[in-house]
Protein backbone atom coordinates (compact mmCIF):
# COMPACT_ATOMS: atom_id res chain seq x y z
CA UNK A 1 0.00 0.00 0.00
CA UNK A 2 2.41 2.64 0.97
CA UNK A 3 4.44 1.49 -2.69
CA UNK A 4 1.57 2.47 -4.30
CA UNK A 5 1.12 5.74 -2.43
CA UNK A 6 4.96 6.49 -3.29
CA UNK A 7 4.44 5.89 -7.18
CA UNK A 8 1.08 8.39 -6.66
CA UNK A 9 3.05 11.24 -5.02
CA UNK A 10 5.69 11.00 -7.61
CA UNK A 11 3.26 10.74 -10.18
CA UNK A 12 1.74 14.35 -8.95
CA UNK A 13 5.20 16.01 -7.96
CA UNK A 14 6.79 15.39 -10.87
CA UNK A 15 3.40 16.54 -12.70
CA UNK A 16 3.97 19.71 -11.02
CA UNK A 17 7.04 20.33 -11.85
CA UNK A 18 6.92 19.47 -15.35
CA UNK A 19 3.96 21.70 -15.95
CA UNK A 20 6.20 24.41 -13.77
CA UNK A 21 2.78 24.89 -11.24
CA UNK A 22 5.37 25.15 -8.64
CA UNK A 23 8.69 26.18 -8.08
CA UNK A 24 9.33 23.57 -5.34
CA UNK A 25 8.00 20.11 -3.64
CA UNK A 26 8.95 19.33 -0.39
CA UNK A 27 8.70 16.23 0.42
CA UNK A 28 10.53 13.49 2.06
CA UNK A 29 13.47 10.99 1.47
CA UNK A 30 15.41 7.82 3.15
CA UNK A 31 17.31 9.42 5.83
CA UNK A 32 20.81 7.63 7.11
CA UNK A 33 18.77 4.65 9.14
CA UNK A 34 15.77 3.08 7.50
CA UNK A 35 13.81 4.24 10.54
CA UNK A 36 14.34 7.69 9.70
CA UNK A 37 13.88 9.84 6.21
CA UNK A 38 14.75 13.03 5.86
CA UNK A 39 13.13 16.47 4.57
CA UNK A 40 13.45 16.62 0.37
CA UNK A 41 13.36 19.83 -1.71
CA UNK A 42 12.76 18.92 -5.16
CA UNK A 43 13.09 21.32 -7.65
CA UNK A 44 13.62 19.62 -10.90
CA UNK A 45 11.38 16.54 -12.41
CA UNK A 46 14.42 14.50 -11.74
CA UNK A 47 14.63 14.95 -8.08
CA UNK A 48 11.53 13.11 -7.52
CA UNK A 49 12.85 9.69 -8.02
CA UNK A 50 13.85 10.28 -4.19
CA UNK A 51 10.72 11.04 -2.39
CA UNK A 52 9.81 8.70 -0.41
CA UNK A 53 6.21 7.92 1.43
CA UNK A 54 6.05 5.42 3.94
CA UNK A 55 5.47 4.79 7.67
CA UNK A 56 8.14 6.80 8.90
CA UNK A 57 7.96 9.83 7.73
CA UNK A 58 7.06 11.54 10.55
CA UNK A 59 8.84 15.22 10.72
CA UNK A 60 6.23 17.66 9.81
CA UNK A 61 7.28 20.06 7.27
CA UNK A 62 4.82 22.43 7.91
CA UNK A 63 7.54 24.93 9.45
CA UNK A 64 9.80 25.01 5.95
CA UNK A 65 7.15 27.50 4.24
CA UNK A 66 8.00 29.80 7.08
CA UNK A 67 11.38 29.88 5.02
CA UNK A 68 9.72 30.76 2.03
CA UNK A 69 7.45 32.77 3.55
CA UNK A 70 8.96 35.79 1.09
CA UNK A 71 9.60 33.69 -1.95
CA UNK A 72 7.61 34.68 -4.81
CA UNK A 73 5.86 31.63 -6.04
CA UNK A 74 3.96 28.51 -5.50
CA UNK A 75 5.34 25.75 -3.19
CA UNK A 76 3.88 22.58 -3.01
CA UNK A 77 4.06 20.58 0.04
CA UNK A 78 3.55 16.66 1.26
CA UNK A 79 1.01 16.35 4.38
CA UNK A 80 -0.24 14.47 7.33
CA UNK A 81 -3.17 15.21 9.12
CA UNK A 82 -1.23 16.54 11.64
CA UNK A 83 1.21 18.95 9.25
CA UNK A 84 -2.13 19.83 7.55
CA UNK A 85 -3.73 21.22 10.66
CA UNK A 86 0.03 23.21 11.32
CA UNK A 87 -0.34 24.63 7.88
CA UNK A 88 -3.60 26.03 8.70
CA UNK A 89 -2.34 27.61 11.73
CA UNK A 90 0.33 29.08 9.93
CA UNK A 91 -2.52 30.73 7.40
CA UNK A 92 -4.82 31.98 10.30
CA UNK A 93 -1.27 33.65 11.73
CA UNK A 94 -1.22 35.25 8.03
CA UNK A 95 2.78 34.19 7.44
CA UNK A 96 1.23 33.33 4.47
CA UNK A 97 -2.23 33.00 2.36
CA UNK A 98 -3.62 29.96 1.40
CA UNK A 99 -3.29 30.42 -2.71
CA UNK A 100 0.98 30.05 -1.97
CA UNK A 101 0.73 26.86 -0.73
CA UNK A 102 -0.51 23.14 -3.22
CA UNK A 103 -0.90 21.03 -0.41
CA UNK A 104 -0.66 17.52 -1.51
CA UNK A 105 -2.40 15.02 1.24
CA UNK A 106 -1.17 12.04 2.67
CA UNK A 107 -3.51 10.37 4.83
CA UNK A 108 -2.15 8.67 7.94
CA UNK A 109 -2.52 5.69 9.77
CA UNK A 110 0.19 6.24 12.77
CA UNK A 111 3.87 6.05 12.00
CA UNK A 112 5.98 3.97 13.27
CA UNK A 113 9.34 3.65 15.24
CA UNK A 114 12.27 0.99 15.85
CA UNK A 115 12.55 0.93 19.80
CA UNK A 116 15.52 0.35 21.30
CA UNK A 117 15.07 -3.38 21.25
CA UNK A 118 14.76 -2.95 17.89
CA UNK A 119 10.95 -3.76 17.14
CA UNK A 120 9.09 -1.45 15.13
CA UNK A 121 6.42 0.34 17.34
CA UNK A 122 3.57 2.71 16.89
CA UNK A 123 5.58 6.17 17.60
CA UNK A 124 4.19 7.54 20.70
CA UNK A 125 3.39 11.16 18.94
CA UNK A 126 1.02 9.27 16.84
CA UNK A 127 -1.45 8.05 20.07
CA UNK A 128 -4.76 9.61 20.74
CA UNK A 129 -4.55 11.38 17.17
CA UNK A 130 -7.50 12.95 16.47
CA UNK A 131 -7.10 14.04 12.85
CA UNK A 132 -5.39 11.19 10.78
CA UNK A 133 -6.39 12.70 7.37
CA UNK A 134 -5.28 16.23 6.07
CA UNK A 135 -7.61 18.99 7.15
CA UNK A 136 -7.05 20.99 3.99
CA UNK A 137 -5.46 19.66 0.66
CA UNK A 138 -5.59 20.23 -2.91
CA UNK A 139 -4.90 16.69 -3.94
CA UNK A 140 -5.14 13.80 -2.01
CA UNK A 141 -3.03 10.28 -1.98
CA UNK A 142 -4.76 7.04 -0.49
CA UNK A 143 -7.67 6.44 0.75
CA UNK A 144 -9.12 8.13 3.76
CA UNK A 145 -8.52 6.32 7.23
CA UNK A 146 -10.31 6.31 10.90
CA UNK A 147 -9.05 7.68 13.73
CA UNK A 148 -7.40 4.69 15.43
CA UNK A 149 -7.82 5.48 19.22
CA UNK A 150 -8.95 9.35 20.00
CA UNK A 151 -10.29 9.00 23.43
CA UNK A 152 -6.73 8.72 23.95
CA UNK A 153 -5.82 12.23 23.46
CA UNK A 154 -5.11 13.40 27.29
CA UNK A 155 -3.79 10.23 28.31
CA UNK A 156 -0.16 11.97 29.24
CA UNK A 157 -2.08 13.82 31.48
CA UNK A 158 -3.47 11.04 33.91
CA UNK A 159 -0.13 9.92 35.70
CA UNK A 160 -0.17 13.47 37.16
CA UNK A 161 -3.87 13.49 38.44
CA UNK A 162 -3.26 11.60 41.71
CA UNK A 163 -0.04 13.66 42.30
CA UNK A 164 -0.13 16.39 45.39
CA UNK A 165 1.38 19.87 44.63
CA UNK A 166 5.18 18.91 46.11
CA UNK A 167 4.96 15.76 44.07
CA UNK A 168 4.24 17.66 40.66
CA UNK A 169 6.58 20.47 41.48
CA UNK A 170 9.37 18.39 42.32
CA UNK A 171 8.97 15.96 39.18
CA UNK A 172 8.48 19.09 36.78
CA UNK A 173 11.51 20.98 37.78
CA UNK A 174 13.80 18.29 37.56
CA UNK A 175 12.53 17.11 34.36
CA UNK A 176 12.99 20.79 32.88
CA UNK A 177 16.27 20.95 34.50
CA UNK A 178 17.37 18.62 31.91
CA UNK A 179 16.87 21.21 29.16
CA UNK A 180 20.12 22.38 27.25
CA UNK A 181 17.97 25.32 24.94
CA UNK A 182 18.65 24.03 22.09
CA UNK A 183 15.38 25.74 20.96
CA UNK A 184 14.60 22.75 18.82
CA UNK A 185 10.87 22.92 20.01
CA UNK A 186 10.58 26.23 18.96
CA UNK A 187 12.22 25.74 15.94
CA UNK A 188 10.06 22.95 14.58
CA UNK A 189 6.26 24.51 16.26
CA UNK A 190 4.24 25.92 13.11
CA UNK A 191 2.50 27.69 16.04
CA UNK A 192 5.78 29.35 17.47
CA UNK A 193 5.83 31.58 14.17
CA UNK A 194 6.70 34.70 15.57
CA UNK A 195 10.21 36.95 13.38
CA UNK A 196 11.65 37.32 16.13
CA UNK A 197 11.75 34.85 19.85
CA UNK A 198 11.48 36.47 22.69
CA UNK A 199 14.20 34.54 23.84
CA UNK A 200 16.51 34.99 21.49
CA UNK A 201 15.95 38.70 20.71
CA UNK A 202 18.72 40.73 22.93
CA UNK A 203 16.94 43.86 23.00
CA UNK A 204 14.27 42.24 25.56
CA UNK A 205 16.05 43.07 28.42
CA UNK A 206 14.07 42.24 31.23
CA UNK A 207 13.82 38.02 29.86
CA UNK A 208 17.33 36.54 30.20
CA UNK A 209 18.38 33.70 28.83
CA UNK A 210 20.58 31.66 31.12
CA UNK A 211 20.51 28.00 31.14
CA UNK A 212 19.73 27.22 34.48
CA UNK A 213 16.89 26.04 36.95
CA UNK A 214 14.58 28.81 37.20
CA UNK A 215 15.25 30.33 33.26
CA UNK A 216 14.96 26.54 32.15
CA UNK A 217 11.27 26.61 34.09
CA UNK A 218 10.44 29.94 32.44
CA UNK A 219 11.36 29.32 29.28
CA UNK A 220 9.27 26.27 29.37
CA UNK A 221 6.18 27.71 30.92
CA UNK A 222 6.48 30.55 28.51
CA UNK A 223 6.82 28.57 25.82
CA UNK A 224 4.01 26.66 26.57
CA UNK A 225 1.81 29.61 27.21
CA UNK A 226 2.79 31.45 24.24
CA UNK A 227 1.23 28.63 22.04
CA UNK A 228 -1.89 28.50 23.97
CA UNK A 229 -4.77 28.00 22.60
CA UNK A 230 -2.89 27.53 19.11
CA UNK A 231 -0.92 24.32 19.96
CA UNK A 232 -2.12 21.76 16.91
CA UNK A 233 -0.92 18.94 19.13
CA UNK A 234 0.95 17.70 16.01
CA UNK A 235 4.09 16.38 19.20
CA UNK A 236 7.22 17.48 17.15
CA UNK A 237 8.55 19.28 19.86
CA UNK A 238 8.69 16.34 22.11
CA UNK A 239 10.06 14.00 18.90
CA UNK A 240 12.33 16.91 18.34
CA UNK A 241 13.49 17.24 21.87
CA UNK A 242 17.29 15.84 22.04
CA UNK A 243 16.78 15.95 26.37
CA UNK A 244 13.48 13.76 25.72
CA UNK A 245 11.64 16.43 27.65
CA UNK A 246 7.91 15.34 27.76
CA UNK A 247 6.51 18.67 26.14
CA UNK A 248 3.18 17.58 25.31
CA UNK A 249 2.26 17.29 28.65
CA UNK A 250 2.27 20.82 29.48
CA UNK A 251 0.59 21.45 26.30
CA UNK A 252 -1.92 18.98 26.01
CA UNK A 253 -3.00 20.71 29.70
CA UNK A 254 -3.58 23.69 28.26
CA UNK A 255 -5.61 22.67 25.86
CA UNK A 256 -7.55 20.62 27.93
CA UNK A 257 -7.98 23.37 30.03
CA UNK A 258 -9.15 25.05 27.51
CA UNK A 259 -11.57 22.63 26.20
CA UNK A 260 -12.71 22.36 30.36
CA UNK A 261 -13.36 26.11 30.67
CA UNK A 262 -14.35 27.36 26.77
CA UNK A 263 -15.69 24.23 25.51
CA UNK A 264 -14.70 21.64 22.58
CA UNK A 265 -11.76 23.17 20.35
CA UNK A 266 -9.00 21.76 18.38
CA UNK A 267 -6.18 24.28 17.14
CA UNK A 268 -5.74 24.56 13.22
CA UNK A 269 -8.53 22.45 12.15
CA UNK A 270 -11.31 24.94 11.49
CA UNK A 271 -9.81 27.99 9.28
CA UNK A 272 -12.20 30.52 10.23
CA UNK A 273 -12.40 29.29 14.31
CA UNK A 274 -10.39 32.44 16.08
CA UNK A 275 -8.31 30.74 18.99
CA UNK A 276 -9.86 30.65 22.35
CA UNK A 277 -7.29 33.26 24.06
CA UNK A 278 -7.78 35.95 20.96
CA UNK A 279 -11.52 36.11 21.70
CA UNK A 280 -13.79 36.10 24.78
CA UNK A 281 -17.43 36.03 25.84
CA UNK A 282 -19.14 37.70 27.86
CA UNK A 283 -20.62 34.71 30.35
CA UNK A 284 -17.01 32.61 30.37
CA UNK A 285 -16.51 31.25 34.00
CA UNK A 286 -15.84 33.65 36.76
CA UNK A 287 -13.40 32.79 39.45
CA UNK A 288 -11.94 35.78 40.36
CA UNK A 289 -14.54 37.95 41.66
CA UNK B 1 24.22 26.89 45.96
CA UNK B 2 20.44 26.17 46.70
CA UNK B 3 17.91 28.28 47.06
CA UNK B 4 17.08 26.70 50.33
CA UNK B 5 20.54 27.51 51.79
CA UNK B 6 20.46 31.35 50.64
CA UNK B 7 17.07 32.25 51.43
CA UNK B 8 16.54 31.56 55.03
CA UNK B 9 20.16 33.21 55.77
CA UNK B 10 18.63 36.91 54.84
CA UNK B 11 15.53 36.31 56.15
CA UNK B 12 17.45 35.50 59.45
CA UNK B 13 18.87 38.98 59.35
CA UNK B 14 15.66 40.90 58.53
CA UNK B 15 14.09 39.50 61.99
CA UNK B 16 9.90 38.06 61.77
CA UNK B 17 9.58 36.78 57.97
CA UNK B 18 6.85 38.67 55.91
CA UNK B 19 5.56 38.04 52.20
CA UNK B 20 6.57 39.85 49.20
CA UNK B 21 3.30 39.96 47.66
CA UNK B 22 3.25 41.84 44.58
CA UNK B 23 0.13 43.31 42.77
CA UNK B 24 -0.57 44.46 39.47
CA UNK B 25 -3.36 46.57 39.47
CA UNK B 26 -5.44 48.27 36.92
CA UNK B 27 -5.29 52.41 36.43
CA UNK B 28 -8.71 52.62 35.93
CA UNK B 29 -9.88 50.45 38.83
CA UNK B 30 -7.77 48.54 41.03
CA UNK B 31 -5.15 51.18 41.34
CA UNK B 32 -7.77 53.64 42.23
CA UNK B 33 -9.86 51.39 44.45
CA UNK B 34 -5.78 51.35 46.21
CA UNK B 35 -6.01 55.15 46.56
CA UNK B 36 -9.50 54.90 48.01
CA UNK B 37 -8.09 52.40 50.81
CA UNK B 38 -5.53 55.01 51.35
CA UNK B 39 -7.39 58.24 51.56
CA UNK B 40 -9.99 56.45 53.92
CA UNK B 41 -7.25 54.79 56.12
CA UNK B 42 -8.43 51.19 55.42
CA UNK B 43 -5.52 49.33 57.22
CA UNK B 44 -4.16 46.88 55.15
CA UNK B 45 -0.71 44.83 55.43
CA UNK B 46 2.25 46.83 53.65
CA UNK B 47 3.88 43.53 51.78
CA UNK B 48 1.94 44.12 48.71
CA UNK B 49 3.83 46.05 46.26
CA UNK B 50 1.84 47.58 43.96
CA UNK B 51 2.93 47.97 40.17
CA UNK B 52 0.26 50.16 38.00
CA UNK B 53 -0.49 48.59 34.46
CA UNK B 54 -2.85 50.59 31.91
CA UNK B 55 -5.29 47.38 32.06
CA UNK B 56 -4.99 44.11 33.43
CA UNK B 57 -5.36 42.96 29.57
CA UNK B 58 -1.43 44.77 29.98
CA UNK B 59 -0.15 41.76 32.38
CA UNK B 60 1.53 39.12 30.84
CA UNK B 61 2.08 36.13 32.14
CA UNK B 62 5.62 36.41 31.78
CA UNK B 63 5.67 39.62 34.65
CA UNK B 64 3.86 37.33 36.46
CA UNK B 65 6.55 34.34 36.43
CA UNK B 66 9.71 37.23 36.32
CA UNK B 67 8.01 38.05 39.71
CA UNK B 68 8.07 34.68 41.41
CA UNK B 69 11.78 34.65 39.72
CA UNK B 70 12.70 38.11 41.54
CA UNK B 71 11.29 36.88 45.13
CA UNK B 72 7.71 37.50 45.22
CA UNK B 73 5.93 34.93 47.27
CA UNK B 74 2.61 35.87 45.73
CA UNK B 75 1.03 37.74 42.75
CA UNK B 76 -2.00 39.69 42.76
CA UNK B 77 -4.02 40.61 39.51
CA UNK B 78 -6.47 42.96 40.36
CA UNK B 79 -8.39 44.94 37.30
CA UNK B 80 -11.97 46.48 36.48
CA UNK B 81 -14.67 44.13 36.42
CA UNK B 82 -16.09 42.63 33.57
CA UNK B 83 -18.25 44.99 31.68
CA UNK B 84 -15.89 48.17 33.67
CA UNK B 85 -12.87 48.03 31.20
CA UNK B 86 -11.71 51.59 30.41
CA UNK B 87 -10.92 49.65 27.66
CA UNK B 88 -13.98 48.20 26.97
CA UNK B 89 -12.57 44.30 26.12
CA UNK B 90 -9.78 44.20 27.98
CA UNK B 91 -10.29 42.76 31.09
CA UNK B 92 -11.94 39.83 29.18
CA UNK B 93 -8.86 38.64 27.46
CA UNK B 94 -7.28 39.14 30.74
CA UNK B 95 -10.08 36.95 32.90
CA UNK B 96 -9.71 33.97 29.99
CA UNK B 97 -5.91 34.40 30.00
CA UNK B 98 -5.59 34.31 33.81
CA UNK B 99 -7.83 31.61 34.30
CA UNK B 100 -5.84 29.48 31.86
CA UNK B 101 -2.57 30.47 33.10
CA UNK B 102 -3.40 29.34 36.93
CA UNK B 103 -4.07 26.59 36.07
CA UNK B 104 -0.73 25.95 34.49
CA UNK B 105 0.93 27.13 37.49
CA UNK B 106 -1.29 24.92 39.59
CA UNK B 107 -0.19 22.04 37.30
CA UNK B 108 3.36 22.31 37.72
CA UNK B 109 3.26 22.49 41.14
CA UNK B 110 2.71 25.76 42.42
CA UNK B 111 0.42 26.57 45.49
CA UNK B 112 -2.77 27.82 43.47
CA UNK B 113 -3.30 30.69 46.56
CA UNK B 114 -0.35 31.85 45.36
CA UNK B 115 -1.42 33.62 42.15
CA UNK B 116 -4.72 34.97 42.54
CA UNK B 117 -6.49 37.65 40.10
CA UNK B 118 -9.38 39.90 41.50
CA UNK B 119 -11.88 42.41 40.32
CA UNK B 120 -11.81 45.28 41.87
CA UNK B 121 -13.43 48.88 41.04
CA UNK B 122 -12.54 52.17 41.92
CA UNK B 123 -15.13 52.48 44.35
CA UNK B 124 -13.98 49.32 46.39
CA UNK B 125 -11.21 50.80 48.95
CA UNK B 126 -12.96 48.60 51.60
CA UNK B 127 -12.36 45.29 49.29
CA UNK B 128 -9.39 45.73 48.25
CA UNK B 129 -7.76 46.25 51.93
CA UNK B 130 -9.51 43.50 52.70
CA UNK B 131 -8.45 41.33 49.78
CA UNK B 132 -4.59 42.38 50.66
CA UNK B 133 -4.99 41.36 54.06
CA UNK B 134 -6.36 38.12 53.28
CA UNK B 135 -3.94 37.45 50.64
CA UNK B 136 -1.20 38.45 52.60
CA UNK B 137 -2.49 36.08 55.69
CA UNK B 138 -2.79 33.12 53.17
CA UNK B 139 0.81 33.27 51.56
CA UNK B 140 2.00 33.72 55.29
CA UNK B 141 0.73 30.33 56.22
CA UNK B 142 2.03 28.87 52.78
CA UNK B 143 5.71 30.57 53.49
CA UNK B 144 8.48 31.70 51.32
CA UNK B 145 8.22 30.21 47.87
CA UNK B 146 11.19 28.62 46.78
CA UNK B 147 9.86 27.61 43.27
CA UNK B 148 11.08 29.59 39.71
CA UNK B 149 12.95 31.77 42.55
CA UNK B 150 16.26 32.93 40.77
CA UNK B 151 19.06 31.79 42.78
CA UNK B 152 21.95 34.48 41.73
Amino acid sequence: MMNKMTDKAKEVARELLEKQEVDLVIGWERGTFEDKTAPLFMKKPEDVERLVINEYIVNSLATYMLHYKTHGGKIAIFVKGCDSRGIVRLIQDKQFTREKVYLIGVPCSGMKEVNENDEMVDSPKCDGCTHPNPVIYDVIIGEEVQPKNPENRFKVLEDDLNKVVEERWSSWASEYNKCIRCYACQRICPACNCRECIFVDQSQEWIERRVDETENGTYSLIRAYHIAGRCVECGECERSCPVGLPIMKLNKRIAKDIEDLFGPYEAGVDIEQNSPLGDFKYDDPEEFM
Amino acid sequence: MSVEHKIPEREKQQGEWTPKIVGFCCNWCSYAGADLAGTSRFQYPSNLRIIRVPCSGRVNPHMVIRAFQKGADGVLVAGCHPGDCHYATGNYYARRRMLVFKRLLEYVGIEPERFQARWISGSEGQKFAENAIKLSEEIKALGPNRKLRDVR
